[in-house]
């Protein structure tokens, strides 16, 4: 009965589907035929009975495919300026996953992460304006791993750590951030940053996929916003996996009671530098993903406030959710929109002291108000109303 | 004789011991609340930099120098006290990450409301003290009449916090209750008032502290100045150990003065970077820290 009627929901969407792409040709067909194409094949996938409890890794794998694919066939129609909201909200939803996840799978937490993101972001540009030839996976690849290396030295200590020390230690390591980046002056450029050599455009492969008639902003943005949807549906699916492992079972139980999970043979050490490194990999992802939207880094975006900005984003969202992290991500790539209407509308003066310390207040707030009154964030809040309606139904 | 103290070295020693009073009343100023409530106040140096600007409203009506001293330490202790009411109280027994993520909120909910209020633009706090050095045979000694002042405020202070915890009732009630909260209210000590003068001192120590550092003629007072500090504040104390008054001094004086040696004989990127180093290996060494006997911990 079920079956049926996803069945049935799938052709209507493909109807629809098939007249947008026949109303839209402008745009190039053949690109948007092969996303549909692998929407309802994974729908059909998907919905197989006896998937989801059998082959839950294939079940997840269907599952990011399916919305990386949404967000991709989302792109053709979006204007510039709505995918570039889109990449930069993706690329925060990843390094919102990472710290999500040592917070939520280890109990630690980190005020660096806008430090790490910046060393992703300098890596990304260094690297490019060396070797400007290597293709962006490697380049992304690259970035990870020396996240990754940061996060392995940061993290040292972090393996007898307890309590404030963490949050302490990374505190300063993004106030370190700065004079760390003029440091290497002659590598990084300093506070003016770097410029990227050449825009990042698609390769020749796969321009045919990409209307020749668009402009080459629309092309260029639409392109951007493709490989952040994929780098974060493949961090997305990496981190459910890690969450459902061995490892993730581990960290949760670090986290909840460490005591206990050293008596079961969970080492302590080992499972909290995992935690720190996988967070720091995961922000430099998402950084050096930001430079590459910007085609440029300036490393004064990397401050404290960037750090704190994206505790606060995950703990609106939700602590050490999936689902938190993304709502995180939208709520940041709007931010500013919401922040500009709302200046607009109550007649605050837009050039103000004020208005440009918006953000900082309202992230502030917000963060200790659900911190006090909702500390599971957003999708806890989500969780708990649903709960509440099921209930109703079957009392 | 002279020749040695208005040599290059002694000149680190003089200026690292002067900016290092200062790491120390910050890292004071972080123990008092970490024994008292178990929690690490983040926002503390956000409180100071708060206190200390709206003490400069009555600077700027010309009323002098140290009524602003006065006023600023006054809303600080104000600030400690309603703070630990409204926002704090509700942590006590939550989750360590919990009061954490509550006082970095604080924190850039105070450094944006001052920006909003007095601009980020930073502003002189001209004190009564010269900042020239004096001079010795012709040549410089790296102290001058303010920074003696700070050294010797900062003294005060440290002064007064000891003799307030080791001989008057007071503090033995304050030391009773951070040791045990159960005994102590057996005992007929007011243990949540204690808790309530524990962050009441700490903001007023922390508030002199940002005072110093925003009348400093090179400096000024801007939003995000006690950022840099409150990191070598933290730092001194976790070397030291949070628990310890004194291992905090210690540590803040001596890092104080290591980072000057750095800066002179480095350059100014290698100060905040040595002085991380310092932080990470003290912790993987003595993740307790160095004035603190190591406790096992109970479950």
């Amino acid at each position: 009965m079920r079956r049926r009627l996803v069945v049935t929901g799938a052709l209507i969407v493909l109807a629809v589907v098939v007249s947008m792409v026949i109303t839209s040709s402008v745009r190039n067909g053949v690109a948007m035929a092969i996303t549909i194409a692998v929407a309802i094949l994974t729908v059909a996938g998907v919905t197989l009975p006896g998937l989801r409890d059998s082959y839950p890794v294939l079940f997840r794998a269907g599952v990011t495919l399916l919305v990386v694919d949404a967000g991709l066939f989302a792109t053709y129609f979006f204007p510039s300026f709505t995918n570039y909201n889109l990449a930069i909200g993706a690329a925060m939803a990843i390094t919102l996953l990472g710290l999500s996840f040592l917070t939520g799978a280890s109990g630690q937490i980190s005020l660096g992460n806008g430090a790490f993101m910046g060393v992703g972001a300098m890596i990304v540009a260094i690297w490019a304006n060396h070797h400007a030839t290597t293709p962006i996976v490697i380049t992304l690849l690259i970035t990870v791993a020396v996240g990754a290396l940061v996060g392995l030295l940061l993290g040292l200590p972090a393996t007898r750590l307890r309590g404030p020390y963490l949050a302490g230690m990374t505190l300063a390591f993004a106030v370190a951030f700065p004079a760390i980046v003029d440091q290497f002056f002659s590598w990084t450029g300093g506070d003016a940053g770097l410029q990227l050599p050449t825009a990042v455009t698609p390769p020749r492969w796969l321009t045919g996929l990409f209307s020749s008639h668009a402009s080459t902003l629309t092309v260029s943005s639409m392109w951007l916003a493709d490989i952040t949807i994929v780098a974060t549906g493949i961090a997305f699916f990496f981190m459910a996996n890690l969450f459902a492992s061995r490892i993730g079972r581990a960290m949760r139980l670090v986290r909840d009671n460490d005591v206990a999970a050293e008596l079961v043979g969970v080492s302590l050490p080992r499972t909290r530098v995992i935690a720190f490194m996988v967070s720091a990999a995961y922000a430099a992802l998402g950084g050096g993903l930001w430079t590459l939207i910007n085609n440029s880094v300036t490393p004064p975006t990397f401050s404290l406030a960037l750090s704190i900005t994206i505790l606060s984003l995950m703990v609106i969202g939700g602590i050490g959710t999936i689902p938190g992290a993304l709502i995180g991500g939208c709520i940041y790539a709007y931010s500013t929109n919401v922040i500009t209407w709302f200046t607009s509308h109550t007649g605050i003066n837009s050039e103000g002291n004020l208005a440009s310390q918006l953000p900082g207040i309202i992230f502030g707030g917000l963060l200790i108000v659900t911190m006090l009154f909702a500390p599971m964030g957003l999708t806890g809040a989500f969780k708990h109303l649903w709960a509440r309606r099921r209930s109703h139904v079957v009392p | 004789m002279d020749a040695f103290l208005t040599s290059r070295i002694m000149s680190d020693i003089l200026e690292g011991l002067t900016n290092g009073m200062i790491y120390g009343l910050v890292a004071l100023s972080l123990v008092l609340i970490w024994r008292s409530t178990g929690i690490l106040n983040f926002a503390q140096g956000a409180m100071a930099m708060f206190s200390t600007y709206v003490g400069m409203i009555v600077f700027a009506h010309d009323f002098g120098y140290w009524p602003l001293v006065g006023i600023a330490v006054f809303v600080g202790f104000a600030m400690g006290g309603v703070t630990e009411r409204v926002l704090v109280r509700k942590l006590y027994g939550k989750p360590e990450i919990n009061p954490i993520v509550v006082m970095v909120g604080f924190l850039i909910v105070l450094e944006a409301v001052a920006a909003a209020i007095w601009s980020t633009s930073p502003r002189g706090i001209p004190s009564p003290f010269s900042p020239i050095d004096w001079q010795l045979g012709g040549h410089p000694v790296a102290l001058s009449a303010f920074s003696s002042y700070e050294i010797g405020t900062a003294l005060v202070v440290m002064t007064a916090v000891a003799v307030l915890f080791r001989f008057t009732k007071l503090g033995l009630q304050l030391r009773a209750s951070a040791l045990s909260p159960e005994v102590s209210r057996l005992l007929g000590v007011r243990v949540s008032r204690m808790l309530t003068l524990g962050w009441i001192l700490s903001t007023g120590v922390g508030t002199v502290s940002a005072v110093l550092v925003a009348s400093n003629f090179f400096t000024g007072l801007t939003p995000q100045l006690m950022d840099g500090v409150f990191a070598f504040g933290f730092i001194a104390a976790a070397v030291g150990g949070l628990d310890s008054p004194v291992g905090a001094i210690a540590s803040g004086v001596t890092i104080g003065i290591i980072l000057q040696f750095v800066g002179d004989y480095v350059n100014s990127n290698a100060i905040i970077l040595t002085a991380l180093i310092i932080l990470i290996v003290s912790l993987m060494l003595r993740p307790n820290g160095i004035f603190t006997r190591s406790a096992a911990r109970r479950v």
